[in-house]
């Protein structure tokens, strides 16, 4: 169990940076500097990310930002990527209409 | 953006049916069972929707159906991804701002 | 609603899952394919170039022709392909939910292969949302699936062979490609794809990145810069370019939400984000398996024997074959994808910086930082030798697996070994009859004719774009750099079926530019 405030501690504070406004997730729009700002408030996995700032939960379900987004936090936290959990898969895996998602085939 | 006619190792690209559709009430040619964003392409049209918070232009960007960037208003339905979305006559291609039609409330 | 009952789901119908297929169908196993996209092939049929390695990995065949076999193979065996069916989830108890035709269907198989493959990684600068912005993939669907031009104007970042090898498919489709860029310091491709472009013209800018994306509704223009190696913007070092694309190839991952949906066992791995499998593709989960991209980024071509050796296990598992009949099989597949495992590009050599050959010859450095051989260096390499008369010159630089060349020559010419990744030797003894088969057969078009006379040389190149040059048309000799050496004149045009597609264009120049010129360019003035 990580200690929360012993690593934003460490981390330091948020300190703006140049790019802050580039997106990362491009399908919610949430740029770099919100996610900067949520790890350093100590969300530090992709989980909680999600969840405060819906990145990663728009059409492409983190298709293109997931990697982007461990790396940003594995920056931030001075850890390596692959310390960095991927998100948690759930069906659909595809962008799909609620009505087609309810609708089960009935057989031939 | 041009079409590829002769090509060195596909060799001559046949031309499909061409159908008629409608991007923004503009009336535009395609190739039938084309991707909708193939004849856009054709056509000079990269922008494909404008985004709800930023309102910034987005286009094709994987054209396989996995990034959704390309989703534009198809026959009423928004969202519809156009880079694997068959060309047919008489769609009505619309662009999407934000999830709906230019003006309308979201 | 109904459970529908298989015997076998394969998901993804691509090089691993169709050879899969394939493989258990002609057991006798009732195969069902889905796949989400609307031609079955997976990357296959965007793969217009010759594929590297030796006959049993299907070298020097074009990839979408590969993609052919494959799924006629699978059609005749019965191997059920069903496409635009999305596969929404993988649940326990080899349950599945199928999207088709507007429907859930729930499936439930008794054996299932994950072959998903892999999405393409992404990097952000200012401007990489703007339309014009554009993934190599998505660059290679418009222009060999769907016949369109991504742009006319096109920046390359990443020297991956992805990127090398689109940027050829660039140039191929009719597009400029203005140049190539990448924050690492050296080329990550095979060297020879980097050479196909670089002698055309177009410079490599290592250690370099996008800083923004320009344009309003859509690009039209970019600018890098050079990174320090701690991949920060060096100040001073912009770099503008008038483009209407920037087709972005840096690197991919395998797609595996559907697998670590169902509980399988992942790992973290340079390969990437992946099922802990055995290498027969099972998982932690009895009956479910991985194979292709999805279970570690590799070629196509070692999908498809990883797909193979998939549906062999299958068999086992489902009791068409025994465990000894397995393993036989196992051994005998496992070999030849060791054999693509070789080389200086290995999987387990990512990341190693290689300083010499298998055979100890020094590596061209010009070559990781440039895209091009330099002209002090070509001649250490064992393909590249200079006497009178005709005899092919070979550029090839870097241990990859790949033997095409040494069997496409009947005269013994060449000679690669038993060893697959050792560099090609050129034999000054023998003799060179101008039959243009080693030429056409490399898949990295590192193969020159080299006809020394008194007074000219005669340079027989690889060609594979259009309009083809015409006999008696004049023009400039490029360098391995793209620039121009000398005045060069058109003296044959060769094409052949045998060839496939790659053109042997001649062209005579000056006795001195034979070990320099490599390249043509149409004068500007002839029409």
């Amino acid at each position: 169990m990580i200690d929360i405030n012993a690593k934003l501690k460490e981390i330091g504070p948020y300190i703006p940076e140049e790019d802050d406004d580039l997106l990362v997730c491009r399908c919610e729009e949430v740029t770099k500097g919100e996610i900067r700002k949520a790890i350093h408030s100590g969300l530090f996995t992709i989980e909680e990310l999600r969840r405060f700032l819906r990145c990663g939960m728009g059409l492409c379900q983190g298709q293109t930002c997931g990697l982007l987004t461990r790396r940003l936090i594995a920056k931030e936290l001075g850890t390596s990527v692959h310390e960095i959990d991927v998100a948690t898969s759930r069906a659909p895996m595809r962008p799909v209409l609620m009505d087609e998602a309810s609708r089960d085939h009935k057989g031939e | 953006m041009e079409r590829i006619k002769e090509h060195p190792i596909l060799g001559t690209c046949e031309p499909g049916k061409i159908v008629h559709f409608t991007c923004d009430g503009k009336t535009l040619e395609g190739y039938e069972g084309e991707p909708i964003a193939s004849a856009l392409r054709v056509n000079g049209i990269m922008v494909h929707r404008y985004t709800s918070k930023r309102h910034e232009p987005r286009g094709v960007f994987c054209a396989i159906g996995r990034c959704t960037d390309c989703v534009m208003i198809v026959d009423g339905v928004p969202n519809v991804r156009t880079c694997i979305t068959p060309l047919k006559e008489g769609m009505k291609v619309e662009t999407q701002y934000g999830v709906s039609r230019k003006g309308d409330v979201k | 609603m109904s459970m529908e009952y298989k015997e076998m789901v394969v998901i993804g119908a691509g090089p691993a899952g169709l050879s899969a297929a394939i493989e258990a169908a002609s057991k006798g196993i009732k195969v069902t394919v889905y796949d989400e996209n609307a031609r079955p092939g997976g990357q296959l049929f965007k793969q217009i170039h010759k594929f590297f390695g030796s006959k049993e990995h299907k070298a020097k065949i074009r990839g979408f022709k590969i993609g052919e076999e494959l799924l006629n193979e699978a059609t005749k065996l019965g191997v059920d392909v069903v496409l635009n069916a999305t596969v929404m989830g993988l649940f326990a108890q080899k349950e599945l939910t199928v999207l088709i035709n507007n429907e859930v269907h729930h499936v439930k198989a008794d054996a299932i292969l994950v072959a998903t493959g892999a999405s393409e990684n992404m990097v952000n600068f200012r401007g990489w949302t703007l339309p014009g912005v554009i993934g190599a993939g998505a660059a290679q669907t418009m222009m060999n699936l769907h016949h369109i031009k991504p742009g006319n104007k096109i920046l390359m970042v990443g020297t991956g062979n992805v990127g090398l090898v689109v940027s050829f498919q660039l140039l191929q489709a009719g597009c400029e490609v203005v140049a190539l860029v990448d924050a690492a310091p050296a080329i990550g491709g095979y060297g020879v794809h980097a050479s196909k472009l670089a002698r055309t013209g177009i410079p490599f800018y290592l250690s370099h990145t996008v800083k923004v994306a320009e344009g309003e509704d859509h690009v039209t223009g970019v600018t890098i810069a050079e990174v320090d190696s701690h991949f920060k913007f060096i100040p001073g070092t912009e770099k503008h370019f008038d483009v209407d694309t920037i087709c972005v190839a840096v690197g991919l991952s395998p797609m595996t939400q559907l697998l670590k949906m169902d509980g399988v066992k992942m790992e973290d791995t340079r390969g990437g984000y992946v099922p802990a499998c055995k290498k027969d593709g099972s998982t932690s989960i009895p009956g479910v398996f991985a194979a292709g991209d999805v279970a570690g980024i590799e070629e196509a071509s070692s999908a498809m024997i990883e797909g193979r050796m998939a549906g062999a296990a299958i068999c086992e598992y489902l009791g068409y074959e025994d465990h000894e009949e397995k393993e036989s099989r196992e051994e005998t597949l496992f070999g030849s994808l060791e054999n693509l495992r070789e080389g200086m590009f290995a999987p387990k050599n990512r990341g190693k910086k290689i300083e010499k050959t298998e055979e100890g010859i020094d590596i061209s450095q010009n070559l990781l930082r440039h895209g091009f051989i330099g002209d002090d260096e070509v001649e250490r390499f064992p393909g590249v030798i200079s006497k009178k008369g005709i005899h092919p010159v070979i550029e090839c630089s870097q241990n990859i697996p790949c033997n095409p060349c040494q069997s496409a020559c009947h005269k013994g010419c060449i000679a690669i070994g038993d060893h697959m990744t050792s560099l090609p030797v050129v034999d000054p003894e023998s003799e060179c009859i101008n039959c243009g088969m080693c030429v056409a057969s490399c898949p990295g078009q590192a193969i020159f004719l080299v006809d020394e006379e008194e007074d000219h040389t005669l340079i027989t190149m690889p060609y594979e774009f259009y309009p083809l040059p015409v006999v008696g048309e004049k023009g400039m000799a490029l360098g391995r750099d793209g620039h121009e050496v000398c005045e060069a004149e058109i003296t044959n045009v060769r094409t052949s079926k045998a060839y496939d597609h790659t053109a042997l264009v001649t062209m005579k120049v000056p006795a001195k530019y034979a070990m320099t010129a490599r390249f043509y360019k149409k004068g500007e003035d002839v029409l």
